[in-house]
């Protein structure tokens, strides 16, 4: 097979880590070939040198077997590398077309330099199209769409570029189960029309389906690269982690006590409606729906982040008005957002000082931080969440999982008597999962009610005691363990769309 | 609960919300004042007072389209009242010597130089566009001071002053000159890859190299453009004064932002239109008139462009906040 685009003996290092050590990797065309490690692992990095966003330290990068100097990200989209960054790399005042094309604007007839509005409305359409994109148009500004959408919208555009290499970080991260299944149709369509796809995903079992070779990263090396018909999941977990993982997911506690928060009725027009739900203490409660459905809207109103039109909380039985974040964490509600480049993190500021962001009460005396304290209770919660990086320097230089940890972190600091977790292990490796998950049932032990909102099947199907199915902003069934079937959640979280199909 | 929209249907109200208030508020505070004006004085109206405002607008809007595309990539230029100033010096002189044509062009290009310095300083030096234009405010008008000698250059070519009052098709020439900016600023904007591309570099700039745009040469670009268009102001306003100033000019980088921040620019980079700070320029020019007409003291109007200023931009960051919490993108 034709080889496509290679790194030989890459090495890279950052202020403090080596995030690539001697690492080569060769893509063919016509191959998928997926890329994973852990948090940490170099993964970004390696792409981010395909991409010619990154310079390496040394080693070279070759395109159809020529060695080339990729000095930004211009000249290896002008060698045909089309990546899509982890971190979405979209123009949120630009519509979706101009986005779409961004870069490789189409132009008049004689006249390089003007712009076919028509043309480029016409060629995101297609990608779009392709991709099963019909809640927003071409010309939507990116600003008004979703995650989701705005991801789709990236994959749209390494479509349309139609590149014979396309690069994908965690593409399906963010993405609906329904999303991400017509993704992986396209990839496997791309890869038969003869495109080399680099694929970087923390979802094993996608990598099983996907695949055809699996490379393996493991602290900055290439531990190895093989056919994926040669490795069993379990293989592929004890490369990526040194060890054997037996459980991906720890025991639920029995020590469900006193309803501890309350929500009666909770509505606003346009998101969400009729929502009313308690939660015990000891108890984690999941939230389980598509993307969209409005279960993020109802956890920010909660939270106070977002106002809602009507309805009622309460904590410990008291009703309670909280008109913003601040008075949410004093009364001891914490928000983890799933958007955490936008809502979860300074990314300039240290991880130190994120995760007791939301805590400097308890860490300050007359107005001056007690830094000695910070640095003792972050340096634990840092072991305790295995964030792979140094917490002083600023969080934009974690890797995206390890960022996600910070955000925990930061939550778990605050003292909360109710804790919401949206979506806390997007992007997360299978090994810091389960960390996470153990963490989630000691904070529940410790008597805190917890809230889960999450995405991913298997992970709502094993960690909640109880599971709230959102569907179009109202609620449309509630499952208790050992009761809960992926069946009927699934049904659950579609009904309000198959009802009305019904209807019409 | 609601049907999932369909594209045309949600096409239609994002254009719906993409005329908010925002477009029609600044256009109709011009409108009141006008009326405003038009009552509180019997000369506000009138066809001399009309040539008047105009004249004192051309220059103005020159300036602000090219702070518009400074801005729109998130920079900032403070040095173009200098730049204003030695374009006046400068084509003064050679003027005098060379004729009209040839200073005009020596003029148009001090200007790239001071845009092309500025440009170069901030991304190839990494100076903050704050502070490189803010030094290069002061290097200019010293070069502009030390080439006149601190004085006036007079004595320019009849041909020359006489084109800021003549006209063409009835309008008076710099208007007209005005106008061509904003049609051509426009349509750069708007419809060339380079308009696309500056757009990007402010929204997000990271973004912008990562999809392989050149965020250096789009910034240059935008400094340069920026001068350029300030010198066809500085070449106006020589005109009017009928000589070269080295002093010309000097409120002109405040002006020039508040016009750009009133038309619906964010300062932040990436959004508004030029049509928009066409509409600010006009706000600013006609504000100034009619309260000179009204007899406040130049010292007064500067307090009130001032509160102007903080009014519009609270009310634009009111009204956005509540469109946002209407759409809630979540
Ligand atoms: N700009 C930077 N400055 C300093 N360190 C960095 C920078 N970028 C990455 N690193 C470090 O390099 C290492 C590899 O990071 P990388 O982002 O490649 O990991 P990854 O495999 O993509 O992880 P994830 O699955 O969490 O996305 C990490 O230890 C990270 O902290
Ligand atoms: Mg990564």
């Amino acid at each position: 097979m034709a080889e496509a685009l290679s790194a030989i003996h890459v090495t890279k290092s950052f202020p403090g880590v080596k995030a690539l050590e001697d690492v080569s990797l060769e893509l063919h065309a016509g191959e998928v070939h997926a890329l994973i490690g852990e948090n940490g692992a170099g993964k970004s990095t390696l792409i981010s040198i395909l991409a010619g966003a990154t310079r390496p330290d040394s080693g070279e990068v070759k395109v159809a077997g020529h060695a080339v100097a990729f000095d930004s990200p211009g000249t290896a989209r002008r060698h045909g590398i089309s990546t899509i960054f982890q971190e979405l790399s979209l123009q949120p005042w630009l519509d979706v077309a101009s986005n779409i094309v961004l870069s490789n604007e189409p132009s008049l007839k004689g006249a390089r330099q003007l712009l076919s509005r028509r043309q480029a409305e016409h060629v995101a359409q297609l990608a779009l199209d392709r991709l099963g994109a019909r809640d927003f148009s071409a010309r939507t500004l990116v600003a008004n769409l979703t995650s989701a959408q705005r991801q789709l919208v990236e994959i749209a555009r390494a479509l349309a570029f139609g590149a014979p290499v396309i690069i994908m970080d965690e593409p399906t991260s963010s993405l609906p189960s329904r999303d991400a299944s017509r993704l992986l149709e396209i990839v496997r369509q791309l890869r038969d029309e003869g495109t080399a796809i680099l694929y970087v995903s923390h979802r094993l079992d996608e990598v099983k389906t996907i695949a055809d070779r699996v490379t393996i990263l493991r602290d900055g090396r290439n531990v190895r690269t093989e056919l994926i018909d040669n490795l069993t999941t379990g293989q592929m977990i004890e490369s990526m982690t040194g060890r054997r993982v037996d459980h991906l997911f720890p025991e639920r506690s029995s020590h469900v006590g006193e309803v501890v928060f309350r929500a009666k009725n909770l509505t606003k027009k346009g998101a969400f409606h009729d929502v009313s739900f308690e939660v015990r203490s000891g108890e984690i409660l999941g939230f389980a729906g598509l993307i969209g459905a409005g279960r993020s809207e109802v956890m920010r109103a909660i939270f106070g982040a977002d106002r809602f039109d009507s309805g009622h909380i309460e904590l410990d039985g008291k009703t309670i008005s909280v008109h913003s974040p601040r008075e949410a964490i004093a009364a001891g509600i914490s928000y983890l957002p799933e958007d955490r480049k936008e809502q979860g993190l300074v990314l300039d500021l240290s991880s130190r000082e994120n995760m007791v962001m939301a805590a400097l009460p308890r860490f300050s005396a007359l107005g001056l931080v007690r830094g000695r304290q910070v640095r003792s209770v972050t340096a634990a919660m840092g072991r305790k969440l295995g964030v792979k990086g140094d917490l002083n320097r600023p969080s934009l230089t974690l890797s995206g999982g390890n960022q996600q940890k910070v955000v925990i972190g930061k939550g778990l600091i605050s003292h909360a008597r109710l804790l919401i977790f949206d979506e806390p292990t997007r992007g997360i490796d299978v090994g810091a999962k389960y960390e996470i998950y153990a963490l989630i049932h000691e904070l529940a032990a410790q008597g805190v009610a917890i809230i889960l909102v999450s995405s991913d099947l298997p992970e709502i199907m094993n960690v909640p005691h109880r599971v709230i199915v959102m569907s179009d902003g109202g609620m449309h069934g509630e499952f208790v363990h050992p009761e809960l079937s992926e069946e009927a959640i699934l049904s659950a979280a579609f009904s309000a769309f198959t009802r009305e199909q019904g209807a019409a | 609960m609601t049907p999932p929209k369909s594209p045309s249907q949600i096409s239609v109200v994002n254009r719906l919300q993409q005329l908010d208030l925002r477009q029609v508020g600044l256009p109709l505070v011009v409108i009141l004042m006008i009326v405003f004006f038009t009552f509180k004085s019997d000369v506000f109206m009138t066809p001399g007072n009309f040539q008047n405002v105009g004249l004192q607008a051309a220059a103005i809007a020159c300036v602000a389209f090219g702070q518009t595309f400074v801005i729109l990539t998130a920079g900032l230029d403070l040095s173009v009242g200098a730049t204003v100033a030695l374009v006046s010096v400068v084509s003064a002189m050679v003027m005098n010597d060379r004729g009209p044509f040839v200073g005009i062009v020596v003029g148009l290009l001090a200007g790239v130089a001071v845009g092309l310095v500025n440009g170069l300083v901030i991304t190839r030096l990494r100076v903050a566009p704050f502070i490189a234009t803010l030094a290069m405010l002061s290097i200019v008008s010293g070069v502009a001071l030390n080439l006149s000698g601190g004085t006036p250059v007079v004595g320019l070519p009849k041909s020359f002053t006489s084109l800021a009052y003549s006209r063409l098709l009835g309008i008076p020439v710099p208007l007209v000159l005005a106008i061509a900016v904003l049609i051509l600023a426009y349509a750069v904007l708007r419809f060339t890859r380079l308009g696309r591309y500056i757009y990007s570099t402010g929204g997000n700039s990271q973004a912008a190299r990562l999809s392989g745009i050149n965020v250096r040469s789009t910034q240059l670009a935008a400094y340069i453009i920026c001068a350029a268009l300030a010198a066809i102001g500085g070449l106006i306003l020589t005109a009017r004064v009928a000589s070269g100033q080295p002093t010309l000019g000097s409120d002109l980088a405040l002006t020039s932002v508040a016009a750009v921040v009133l038309g619906g620019v964010s300062l932040f980079g990436g959004r508004g239109s030029v049509l928009g700070v066409a509409v600010g320029v006009v706000f600013v020019t006609v504000l100034a008139n009619g309260l000179n007409l009204l007899g406040v003291s130049s010292y007064t109007q500067m307090m009130v462009i001032g509160v102007a200023m903080i009014l519009a931009i609270a009310a634009d960051e009111f009204i956005s906040r509540k469109s946002r919490t209407r759409q809630n993108p979540s």
